[in-house]
């Protein structure tokens, strides 16, 4: 990669991050020195703050390296915000109704993410395959139903005496995910995902699955004539796709609330979209773009409760930055093509 | 019977206050999708008209500024996800999707910036009774675009654009150019919708008030294949359920199952089981 290429990507992105995000503390009458200091202070100041930078990266890593797979596959998955949030509803329904030791826990709670998210992207691919709908449309539209099948489930027939509000009742400790930090938020959750970024490196350059895989969405008609069963992929991809964020819904019920709430993300699964896009689809740089919008997500409420720049700004320069890697791209073709 | 004639009279009248908004972002999303563009943004759009019509009309204390001021809103935004999508041939979806975050985001800081409060706006003037002009315009829109869309030349060439465009190229025509107008008429149409819930229903802007109606609006223009009178009826029907929410949920039918209905609906289409649907051709392709 050389210097106009690392610029023009995912370098160039954190640049243009950075200036927009000192643009909008100007806008709102506050020094950006003052504003970064309030931000990194509460990203990174300590490390109760670091853990929580890592709690959210943790969460956006999951919906992000799930996108990556399907888009890997030519496939365009938004719906893993729906997903996750299947994800953790299987397993905070089953994790709250039956009590089991740690170690069972462990995998039962995690494979009833893999199934929820599985199914609710299962149901796209499927969707997609049979009669040929467009998987953009039906994931979003399916990422409504998820909320309101979720809160029809848990104020209604899953409703529980010990429940205040749109949640499950709370897990038996013995289900909880082991602590990394003590006294602090962040569980072993974030060592999966990394293992599980790892895993899907190793699937994507090194088995014939992850060549098949992204024959599919690289070069579809090649991949068709050479056998791979098309119909057969899609399906496959998009239920992979959200099993892998369904397993991140899974680890925020286990790890972190400890119980099914339909509050469970604040977006995770859009702002994951711009999580993978700046890893530039890698499932390693993805980890790394995870960390940049973790800082993002927990230093904004510091910015706002010290420094008085509204949170909301971090949505905005996400936004912007989506949009600005999105066209870059097409800069990027435009200049090889002039320099071939 | 006079009470049931109220009754039903209730029911309509709340109809058409649900759907109006809907309606609106509904026929931006066929004007866009008809010319080739997915357009993913039109919740962001309303947002963009919803808050730039209480943010003008609040300390102008004109109304129609204001509403004037959110269909703009959405024009740009609308012509911003239309450069995007043709000049830098950027992803629609990818746009759409940022261009969400970037107005949902925007207006939720700058609501702080202006009325120096977050949540919610301060009380602005607003149409108040006399939005129903806002309400028989959503619908003298869908008359419009349907003329416009079938009935003119311009018509045919947006339509061409989202079946063909290489072969509106071909006429000696730029498909490109045609999809910008499009996609910034669809977004000015949006921003009007915004506008009505803020400064016609209520008067008002709070965050997250559009409610993911932007979503809605994709399902009514799938549930209404694509044509501007069938996304208006598409509209309505949700409009009704939405009208119904409160009566019906006392018959026992969880209110969630109302609230994704219109999502529900829009996958059934997709899935073809209400008959044949079929998107423009090069619809979300970029020329």
């Amino acid at each position: 990669m050389n210097a106009r290429r690392l610029l023009a990507g995912p370098l160039g992105a954190i640049l243009l991050a950075l200036v927009l995000m000192a643009a909008a503390m100007l806008v709102a009458g506050v020094s950006p020195v003052d504003g970064f200091a309030a931000l990194f202070a509460g990203a990174l100041g300590g490390p109760n703050q670091i853990a929580e930078t890592l709690v959210q990266t943790t969460a956006l890593l999951f919906p992000a390296l799930g996108i990556c797979l399907a888009f890997r596959a030519g496939l365009f998955n938004i719906g893993a915000e729906g997903q996750l949030l299947i994800g953790g509803l299987f397993a905070g329904a089953v994790g709250s109704h039956y009590a089991m030791p740690a170690i069972v826990a462990f995998f039962v709670l995690l494979l009833c993410g893999f199934v929820g998210g599985g199914l609710w992207g299962g149901i796209a691919g499927v969707m997609r395959a049979k009669f040929g709908a467009n998987e953009i449309i039906s994931t979003l539209m399916l990422n409504f139903v998820a909320v309101f099948f979720a809160s029809y489930l848990v104020v209604g027939p899953l409703r529980s005496p010990l429940a205040t509000g749109a949640e499950t009742a709370p897990l038996p400790p013995s289900e909880w995910l082991p602590i990394l930090i003590p006294n602090s938020r962040l569980s072993i959750a974030l060592l999966v995902a990394i293992a599980l970024a790892i895993l899907l490196r190793f699937v994507f350059s090194k088995t014939v699955f992850g060549y098949d895989l992204r024959a599919a969405g690289e070069a579809p008609e090649a991949a068709r004539r050479n056998g791979v069963n098309m119909a057969r992929m899609n399906v496959l991809a998009m239920t992979l796709s959200g099993a892998i964020a369904g397993i991140g819904g899974a680890t925020i019920v286990t790890g972190v609330l400890h119980r099914f709430n339909t509050q469970l993300s604040p977006g995770y699964g859009y702002t994951a979209i711009a999580v993978a896009l700046v890893g530039d689809l890698d499932p390693l740089w993805i980890c790394v773009a995870a960390f940049g919008f973790g800082i993002l997500e927990a230093g904004g409420l510091a910015m706002q409760a010290s420094a008085q720049v509204p949170k909301d700004a971090i949505r905005v320069i996400e936004g912007l930055v989506i949009v600005v890697l999105a066209a870059r791209r097409f800069v990027a073709t435009q200049t090889e093509k002039t320099t071939a | 019977m006079n009470d049931a004639a109220s009754v039903v009279m209730l029911i309509v009248s709340l109809t058409l206050i649900k759907a109006t908004p809907l309606i609106y972002a509904a026929l931006a999303g066929v004007i866009s999708e008809r010319s080739g563009v997915i357009n993913i943004g039109l919740e962001g759009m309303m947002v963009a008209g919803a808050f730039t019509a209480v943010a003008v009309s609040g300390p102008t204390g004109s109304v129609v500024l204001g509403i004037i001021a959110g269909i703009i809103a959405g024009a740009l935004f609308g012509l911003f996800l239309g450069i995007l999508a043709t000049k830098f041939r950027v992803d629609q979806i990818v746009a759409g999707t940022g261009i969400n975050l970037i107005a949902i985001g925007g207006a939720a800081f700058a609501l702080v910036l202006v009325f120096g409060q977050p949540g919610a706006s301060k009380e602005v003037p607003s149409l108040e009774g006399a939005s129903w002009i806002l309400i028989a315009l959503a619908f003298a829109s869908a008359a419009g675009l349907h003329g416009l869309l079938y009935y003119t030349p311009w018509g045919l060439r947006v339509r061409a654009c989202g079946e063909n465009p290489h072969a509106v190229a071909a006429a000696g025509l730029n498909p490109l150019r045609t999809r910008i107008i499009a996609v910034t008429i669809g977004g000015a149409l949006a921003g009007l919708g915004g506008a009505y819930l803020s400064v016609g229903e209520l008067n008002l802007y709070s965050d997250g008030m559009v409610a993911g109606r932007g979503f809605i609006a994709l399902a009514a223009v799938i549930f209404g294949r694509w044509t501007p009178f069938g996304a208006t009826g598409a509209a309505i029907f949700f409009g009704l359920f939405e009208a119904l929410q409160f009566a019906l949920q006392r018959s026992g039918i969880p209110n969630e199952a109302m609230q994704a209905l219109p999502y529900i609906a829009a996958l059934v289409a997709l899935a073809g089981l209400t008959g044949r649907v079929r998107a423009p051709a090069a619809d979300g392709v970029p020329y």
